[in-house]
């Protein structure tokens, strides 16, 4: 493939200016671009290659150049579809071609198209097998297509089609579409979920973050764990349709999501179910901040909040599948997992509204050991945190009294462990933690805490 | 659709407490569960709630009736209806019947062995026959599985599950067919099965008040709860109704049971 650029005016301009200072050689000598060649295409199309590398021919000195080629070869690399990608940079060739024209080069070879992987995979507490198969550049547009079955150390169960493409070539903007089954056990709640679905999401940058429209459409089943599930969970047993309108905004300058030493995240989300179709109606609204400071002696100061309400827009309570849950071991700590909150005979009901907090303190392990190597995958960390999860009426008009309930009864503990982190993506803690502040119907942890997650609080 | 389930709802929850206030022989208040039935219940469930309502009215004993499209999903065994006493949950005739044997309260205490044993087969077979056809009718004769049964199940869900669900359901009853070897029968001697049940029904009763002794057993309420619905049901045709039409003793059985048990404006609800 190449691209060659148009001869234009400016292209003479530089040419001028060049002789004066070909003496010396820092990079600022003005060039042009006069060919691309990518060698090794087989199932790429052109266009797609085409869009990758266009910014290059704008490049007007050497230096940038060199930086732009570093851009298209990380932007093809990005795409995921090569194995290999190397630039080379040589004067042009051949007939009326100016004195200093550049010719670049990049020469790539297609990875595998097919693959087969079997791995494991870390939800929120819970650890699961995933076997799937995957068709890399389906239509040589650096398509994906993958189809993954995962079983879970919970009884959970699921598999997911999933196609996604990039829109008008650009890799950062990208349409994902999935098609899914999935099931759960929810053992402090006394019920099962299985969900059927699909969803469409669009994700791309914006000015301040990444932002994400998703359509959601699911089928839910409801069904009780025993015959002793208490009858407010009994009473939401059967089928349901969610269909929902959902809008993500996510700002992250962490170097890193696991154990980040600075920068912040910030996360919102709307969700409106209800108006595209389906009998579940509500709208929903979740909010998370998380501020990383880095201290002195690789000590980082950690701080934490998040919160989310929601309203039932058909008049009755929402349904136990769509509310908020809180407490577990990358939670709030101290508590079990969805532990907290209203209760009937033992089941955790979830609520309409909820927030939690904390801050930690992380440091590497005493005397640093490893460092650099495989002490760098654990942390020691001292914590405290806080939440609450009640309902509110929110037809209420004395809005601010309702909100007060979120004052009152709040739980929180502190405790200190040691986390390790798994992949870019996951982590294990061990904690010890002292419970302060509970109600007695609450599912505790007092002590050892072990947990395992992909988001922390 | 909405606005009439919960006026129903709230009509039948008044008759409900109407029927507590007269006492009985459980402690705490009986709620029966079962499924919308102006618009939802479909045949065979409308025949187990009746028998269900018959069998406590013949009890004497007071509930209140809570209707829940999702009755169905909530009832441990998934059948409807089921009843709940305090934490306590009991589904489907049978174990009902035992549980309120348990509770000292049994309509068949002063049979035989040997009644008590013929009650048991007729209960099992006659009656497990009246329930197949009805099955057979509602789910695998074309038209009245497609202009009622299968709108009247899915009656509650948005689309496409008021698609997705009957069709599961009309799989499972299919299935359950097939175990009973009902499944290739034809539709003409499923009705003939039907009036072979009938006439065994209506030998057995002759010319009594009541199947066994002079008073009311738990078949009484079993049979009335097929009877009655065979009669009242509506579907597209008046086939099944004219079957039992045409054994004068099960007629007037059912008139009987309906006039001794059942307030006037209650049965003008069901």
């Amino acid at each position: 493939m190449e691209v060659a650029s148009g001869h234009n005016m400016s292209g003479h301009h530089h040419h001028h200016k060049h002789r004066r200072e070909e003496t010396t050689f820092d990079g600022s000598n003005y060039v042009k671009v006069e060919h691309i060649k990518v060698q090794g295409l087989d199932k790429t199309k052109n266009d797609f290659v085409v869009h990758q590398c266009k910014d290059l021919l704008k490049a007007a000195t050497f230096k940038d150049v060199i930086l732009s080629c570093q851009e298209v070869k990380q932007k093809l690399e990005q795409a995921n579809i090569f194995k290999t990608v190397s630039v080379l940079i040589d004067t042009s060739k051949g007939p009326g071609v100016s004195k200093d024209g550049l010719d670049v080069i990049f020469k790539v070879k297609e990875g595998r198209r097919y693959s087969a992987s079997a791995h494991t995979a870390i939800g929120n507490n819970e650890g699961s097998l995933v076997l799937g198969g995957k068709v890399g550049n389906v239509f040589g547009r650096a398509e994906r297509l993958s189809l993954e079955y995962s079983r879970g150390s919970r009884q959970s169960t699921g598999y997911n089609l999933t196609f996604s493409k990039p829109v008008f070539n650009e890799l950062s903007k990208r349409l994902t579409v999935q098609g899914f089954k999935s099931s759960g056990e929810y053992l402090l709640s006394s019920f099962r979920e299985i969900g059927r679905g699909a969803y469409v999401d669009y994700t791309f940058p914006g000015p301040l973050g990444l932002q994400s429209l998703r359509w959601e459409g699911v089928w839910r089943e409801l069904s009780c764990l025993t015959r002793a599930s208490s009858f407010p969970v009994r009473e939401q047993c059967g089928h349901s349709l969610k269909s929902s309108l959902k809008h993500i905004f996510a700002r992250d300058t962490r170097d890193e999501p696991v154990c980040p030493s600075r920068g912040y995240l910030v996360k919102l989300s709307q969700e409106f179910a209800g108006y595209t179709g389906g009998d579940v109606k509500f709208v929903k609204g979740e909010g998370e901040l998380q501020l990383n400071q880095y201290l002195f002696w690789d000590i980082v100061f950690s701080c934490s909040l998040q919160g989310g309400l929601m309203k039932a827009m058909d008049g009755n309570q929402a349904r136990i599948n769509d509310r908020f849950f809180l407490g577990g071991p990358t939670d709030v700590r101290g508590f079990n997992f969805r532990g907290i909150g209203p209760q009937d005979s033992g089941n955790f009901l979830g609520a309409e509204s909820y927030w939690a907090a904390g801050v930690h303190l992380y440091s590497p392990l005493p005397f640093n050991p490893g460092k650099g190597r495989w002490g760098d995958l654990f942390r020691m960390h001292a914590f405290a945190n806080a939440g609450n999860l009640c309902n509110v009426n929110l037809d209420n008009p004395n809005f601010p009294d309702q909100l007060r309930k979120l004052q009152e009864n709040v739980r929180w503990s502190y405790g200190a462990g040691m986390l390790l982190r798994i992949g870019r993506v996951a982590r294990f803690e061990l904690n010890y933690c002292i419970p302060k502040a509970a109600q007695p119907t609450d599912s505790i942890v007092s002590g050892v805490q072990f947990g395992v997650g992909v988001s922390f609080l | 659709m909405m606005a009439s389930l919960v006026e129903e709802a709230a009509q039948i929850h008044a008759q409900g407490l109407e029927s507590n206030l007269q006492g009985g022989g459980i402690d705490e208040e009986l709620e029966l569960y079962q499924p919308f039935q102006k618009d939802q219940i479909t045949l065979p469930e409308e025949v187990q709630c009746m028998a269900v309502k018959t069998l406590l009215h013949m009890c004497k004993i007071p509930f209140s009736l809570r209707l829940r499209a999702n009755a169905e999903n909530m009832s441990p065994s998934g059948g409807v209806p089921f009843i709940k006493v305090g934490p306590q949950i009991v589904s489907e005739f049978d174990p009902i019947v035992e549980y309120l044997d348990l509770k000292g309260i049994s309509l068949s205490r002063e049979l035989s062995g040997s009644q008590r044993s013929e009650m048991k087969a007729y209960m099992a077979l006659t009656v497990n026959r009246l329930y197949s056809a009805e099955v057979y009718l509602s789910w695998c004769c074309e038209t009245i599985a497609n202009k009622v049964t299968k709108p009247r199940y899915g009656a509650p869900y948005p689309w496409p599950l008021n698609k997705l669900l009957p069709w599961y359901k009309q799989r499972e009853a299919k299935k359950y067919l097939k175990v009973q070897g009902w499944l290739e029968k034809s539709q003409d001697e499923v009705y003939e099965e039907l009036k072979m049940a009938c006439k065994a029904l209506s030998d057995k009763l002759d010319d009594q008040y009541y199947f066994f002794l002079d008073r009311p057993s738990e078949l009484d309420a079993l049979v009335f709860g097929h009877l009655y619905s065979l009669l009242t049901f509506q579907l597209i045709d008046d086939k099944m109704a004219d079957i039992v039409n045409s054994f004068p003793t099960l007629t007037r059985f059912v008139e009987r049971i309906q006039e001794n048990y059942f307030i006037a404006p209650e049965m003008d609800d069901v």
